[in-house]
């Protein structure tokens, strides 16, 4: 890899275009890989085992050659309902991992800059916030208001979607009686179990980053379930 | 087994070469048994041995250390290494869990 290449793969990154790095082990060259777009001669007769890595988010030696592909591929979305103080430590867990951060509160007073600096809050109503992000069973969704009128579109556009992780903070109380609301809307049992409430593993902790933290380890305990 | 757009590896590497210091970046192509870094996990080492990243849980780092300073004062552009538990050296730098890892390092110029 030479430097203007590795100019250009942070470029990638930062604007977040999925490709991969493609290396000839022997003589240290390097191609930077994007679907649909033509190799060089060095590796195009191994284009079809490139793209398989890539549809397969793998990194590997392709098999009886010394070709190493790399794939960089988008973090997963996690949308956040409720700009409070335990979002405030999500944002700071989420960096080090592969996700990607949207928070949704309608409440202004909630969704201030200052409370979350470097941050894109969405600040309408979930119904309204959902047609400006791009959902599906590859996202994750975190509640925390526990306020039923901003929590349950929320999650009802969750579970149509079929978003791999849905959690929702609350009692068991609390969640019991958004599994009612959720019966009577018309979802089915199968629908409403899907949403991990209370949310989080029992890590027995009680304050904000601690509850950050449970919440983080059950999304990625169920990444790597997926 | 993706790689992270949030790992900040490359761009650490880009600032040490606007910052005039020679950059070999070490990466795990393969892995066998257990080992404690995916394939695509990367380290940066310079001319003078500092080094950022990981390519093992800190077992066999000392060893990339000392391959990639050696890769600059060849002047040689890519090598391949291997580290295996039945490595003479295993006592020194193998990998305590029992897996193999191979690792590729490569001088960006």
């Amino acid at each position: 890899m030479n430097h203007s290449q590795l100019k250009e793969i942070i470029k990638k990154k930062a604007s977040k275009i999925e490709f991969a790095i493609v290396t000839n082990l022997e003589n240290g060259l390097s191609e930077i890989y994007e679907p649909g777009k033509s190799l060089s001669k060095e590796f195009e007769t191994h284009k079809e085992q490139i793209d398989n890595f890539f549809k397969l988010k793998k990194n590997g030696v392709i098999e009886n050659t010394e070709i190493f592909i790399e794939t960089y591929i988008r973090p997963i979305r996690v949308i956040i309902v409720g700009a409070v103080h335990i979002a405030q430590y999500l944002v700071d867990f989420a960096k080090s991992l592969n996700f990607e951060i949207s928070i949704i509160d309608p409440r202004g007073y909630f969704a201030s800059e200052q409370r979350f600096p470097d941050m894109k809050i969405i600040n309408k109503w979930p119904d309204e916030a959902f047609k400006e992000i791009e959902t599906n069973e590859n996202s994750a969704l975190i509640a925390l208001t526990h306020d039923p009128k901003i929590d349950d579109p929320a999650l009802q556009h969750a579970i149509n979607k079929k978003f791999y992780y849905i959690g929702a903070l609350g009692s068991k109380k609390t969640h019991e009686n958004r599994c009612q609301r959720l019966k009577e809307a018309g979802f089915n049992s199968d629908q409403i179990n899907s949403i991990h409430g209370p949310i989080g593993i029992k890590l027995g902790g009680r304050s904000a980053p601690e509850i950050a933290l449970s919440i983080i380890a059950q999304l990625v305990s169920e990444t790597y379930k997926k | 087994m993706k790689n992270s757009f949030d790992e900040k590896i490359l761009e650490e590497a880009n600032d040490w070469l606007n910052a005039n210091q020679k950059v070999v970046l070490a990466t795990v192509i393969q892995t066998w048994g257990s080992s404690p870094r995916q394939v695509g996990s990367r380290m940066i080492v310079n001319e003078t041995g500092d080094f950022s990243g990981s390519v093992s849980g800190g077992c066999v780092e000392s060893a990339v250390v000392r391959e990639c300073i050696g890769l600059i004062k060849d002047n040689k552009p890519c090598k391949k290494i291997e580290f295996k538990v039945s490595n003479e050296s295993a006592w020194e730098v193998g990998l305590a869990c029992g897996g193999e890892i191979a690792v590729y390092l490569e001088q960006i110029n």
